[in-house]
């Protein structure tokens, strides 16, 4: 198995030309027509994006649905979305779009929100840039992580996901490479990532790699 | 002094410095000039005051330049600001031919500098025009607005829509703020500098020594709005929410703000509030001379709680500094300040002088929920509206524009 290269990436959020969202049904025909990436972005690149504290949503349609419609079981609805297991971004969109179209068949009017409160469709342009360090064994990894910026973190963690092997992030598939590492391949997979901001997950990665040591 | 990343090691990560050489590395020694209309004072002076050193030190070769301009012209641009922010405004034919002959003039000086650098970044409307009056450039344009402009009088922005579509990207705070233009519209909030005289730490003599200087009172609550002289600032508002507090509770009130070289409508506002302040000794006017940083540090840092009751704002840098420096920060409800002032967390936003002093009375009753909610303020601008931030998303911004790729991953 080759190095691990360690890259680092730097995301910069831009507008999407669609118009705002003011109320659900705005929201849903918006989602139905956005791009692909649009939704990675709300779905996906919040823990890259300023927010406070521990959101109680981590996807912004969920966020938006309940802070600005107050609607808390549309809000329930989607903020339990994991966009990870769904094979495709399409898929993410149907499954999304088919809550939306259910809570509207629900409610009596449509939930808006007040002036000011309008959802706002953007997306990010990311830019990967190799770090120049390497790992170069298994045994290194959890002291490697634990240096690594938010945006390393989040290449490899997150981002990763939506690269081949989809689904995976790299830490895991570079030490699936590596014979006698698979407990660590698994304990990698079963970490509860959404709710950590980067700087917690980074801690976290490092203590699940470090109980024991990776051998 | 001149500024160098390595300057603020230990306010930031050593990884997020190194990620800043690694971002500029790779652009090393790109021409990239910042165009703006003042050299002093207002927040866009700020910023390029550390951010041209800064980008130096990470390898580009970068340069500020002002633009110059008579009386008519700063008269016509503050319109321009006025209109853009929703204040309704009209130009004549005659004004907008100033603007264009200004920036002509400009042109002749800057074209050979502008037209060979790899990036202009233009700040706010007043040098806008300076883009077709480059036919040769080089490099990639990219206009920089930093005021509300979520719903501009239209006449306006109609007139000045024309000298902006034509750059290659803008960038504006927040997405509210965006128009429809006809190329990407990147978003980035700016930032402060910790260690610029305004906001480095300060020996408690000095803060003392502040104190003095202006008669502020030791055993009375201090509220402070630092920011021009400018109706969209609100001062008028600031001093009915005073009045509000002072019903119930003693308190005192210091409305701060230096000129900037751009506005000439700076001492029109100031009349109407040392006239509306009269014969109170709780209320001190301070007019300040544009590089009186330390002291508006000095202020931030005395006063209980940091007022900025705008009622239109680009981002309000007033703000950041106020919780930088662990104030909570009670703020208008509007444009940037909903970025920075989380309710219950940062401090509160509100809408109405009433709302204000509701709010400054809750926390002048709460003092333990004060200095925690101080504590959060100047974490949270750590993590997201420090300096670092700031020109890491500049650096990016260039490699996109740089790139031939039109994807929303690029590797350099």
């Amino acid at each position: 198995m080759g190095d691990f290269i360690i890259q680092d990436c730097s995301l910069l959020a831009k507008t999407s030309g669609l118009p705002a969202a003011i109320n659900l049904r705005e929201l849903r025909d918006r989602l139905a027509l956005c791009s692909q990436d649009v939704l990675y972005h709300h779905f996906c690149e919040t823990p890259l994006v300023p927010s406070f504290d521990n959101p109680d949503y981590r996807n912004d349609f969920a966020a938006w649905a309940l802070l600005q419609l107050g609607d808390r079981v549309l809000a329930e609805q989607l903020g339990i979305i994991n966009p990870y297991i769904f094979p495709d971004l399409e898929k993410l969109r149907e499954q999304v779009l088919d809550i939306l179209d259910e809570r509207l068949s629900e409610v009596v009017f449509v939930p808006s929100c007040q002036p000011g409160g309008e959802f706002f469709f953007t997306e990010a342009v990311t830019v990967v840039f190799d770090t120049g360090k390497r790992i170069t064994s298994p045994k290194a990894l959890p002291e490697a992580i634990g240096t690594m910026t938010n945006g390393s973190i989040y290449y490899h963690f997150f981002e990763a996901r939506r690269r081949e092997p989809v689904g995976v992030d790299d830490f895991s598939a570079w030490l699936g490479g590596f014979p006698g590492q698979e407990a660590w391949c698994r304990a990698l997979q079963t970490v509860d990532f959404v709710f950590f901001t980067l700087p917690e997950l980074r801690g976290e990665l490092v203590r699940v790699l470090g109980k024991g040591g990776v051998a | 002094m001149i500024k160098i990343l390595s300057a603020y090691e230990g306010l930031v990560s050593a990884t997020v410095l190194g990620e800043l050489r690694q971002l500029g590395n790779r652009l090393a020694g790109k021409r990239v000039v910042h165009v703006n209309s003042t050299r002093e004072g207002g927040g866009v002076a700020e910023i390029l005051d550390w951010m041209i050193p800064l980008m130096q030190d990470v390898g580009l070769v970068a340069q500020w330049e002002v633009i110059t301009g008579n009386s008519d012209f700063y008269a016509v641009t503050k319109k321009f600001h006025n209109g853009l922010q929703g204040f309704p405004v009209t130009i004549s034919k005659r004004e907008w031919q100033t603007y264009r002959e200004v920036n002509e003039e400009n042109a002749v000086r800057l074209r050979p500098i502008l037209e060979e650098a790899d990036f202009v970044v233009i700040h706010d409307p007043q040098p806008a025009a300076l883009l077709g009056l480059c036919p040769a450039r080089k490099g990639k344009w990219i206009w920089r607005g930093h005021i509300d402009i979520s719903r501009p009088t239209r006449l306006v922005w109609r007139g000045l829509r024309p000298f902006v579509a034509g750059y290659d990207a803008s960038i504006f705070s927040m997405c509210q703020f965006a128009q429809p233009l006809p190329h990407p519209q990147f978003l980035i909030p700016p930032s402060i500098d910790p260690l610029s005289p305004k906001n480095m730490d300060l020996d408690p003599e000095e803060l003392t020594r502040v104190r003095h200087q202006y008669n502020l009172d030791p055993d009375k609550p201090l509220l402070v709005q630092v920011s021009r002289f400018d109706r969209f600032k609100d001062p008028l508002g600031v001093l009915a929410a005073y009045r509000l507090v002072r019903k119930v509770q003693p308190v005192q009130l210091v409305l701060a703000g230096g000129g900037a070289t751009d506005d000439p409508e700076g001492q029109e506002v100031l009349d109407e509030v040392l006239e509306a302040a009269a014969g109170d000794p709780d209320i001190h006017i301070l007019l300040l001379p544009s590089d009186a940083h330390r002291t508006i540090n000095a202020l931030q840092r005395l006063a209980d709680i940091v007022i900025q009751k705008s009622t239109r704002e680009g981002f309000g840098l007033t703000v950041t500094e106020g919780l930088w420096k662990g104030k909570p920060v009670i703020g208008g409800d509007t444009g940037g300040i909903r970025l920075q002032v989380v309710n219950y967390h940062t401090g509160f936003l509100v809408n109405s002088p009433e709302g204000a002093a509701h709010r400054i009375r809750f926390l002048l009753h709460h003092e333990a929920l004060r200095a925690k909610m101080g504590g959060r303020a100047r974490e949270y601008v750590r993590e997201h509206f420090l300096l670092t931030r700031h020109l890491r998303e500049y650096l990016t911004l260039f490699h996109i524009l740089g790139s031939r790729e039109d994807a929303s991953t690029i590797y350099i």
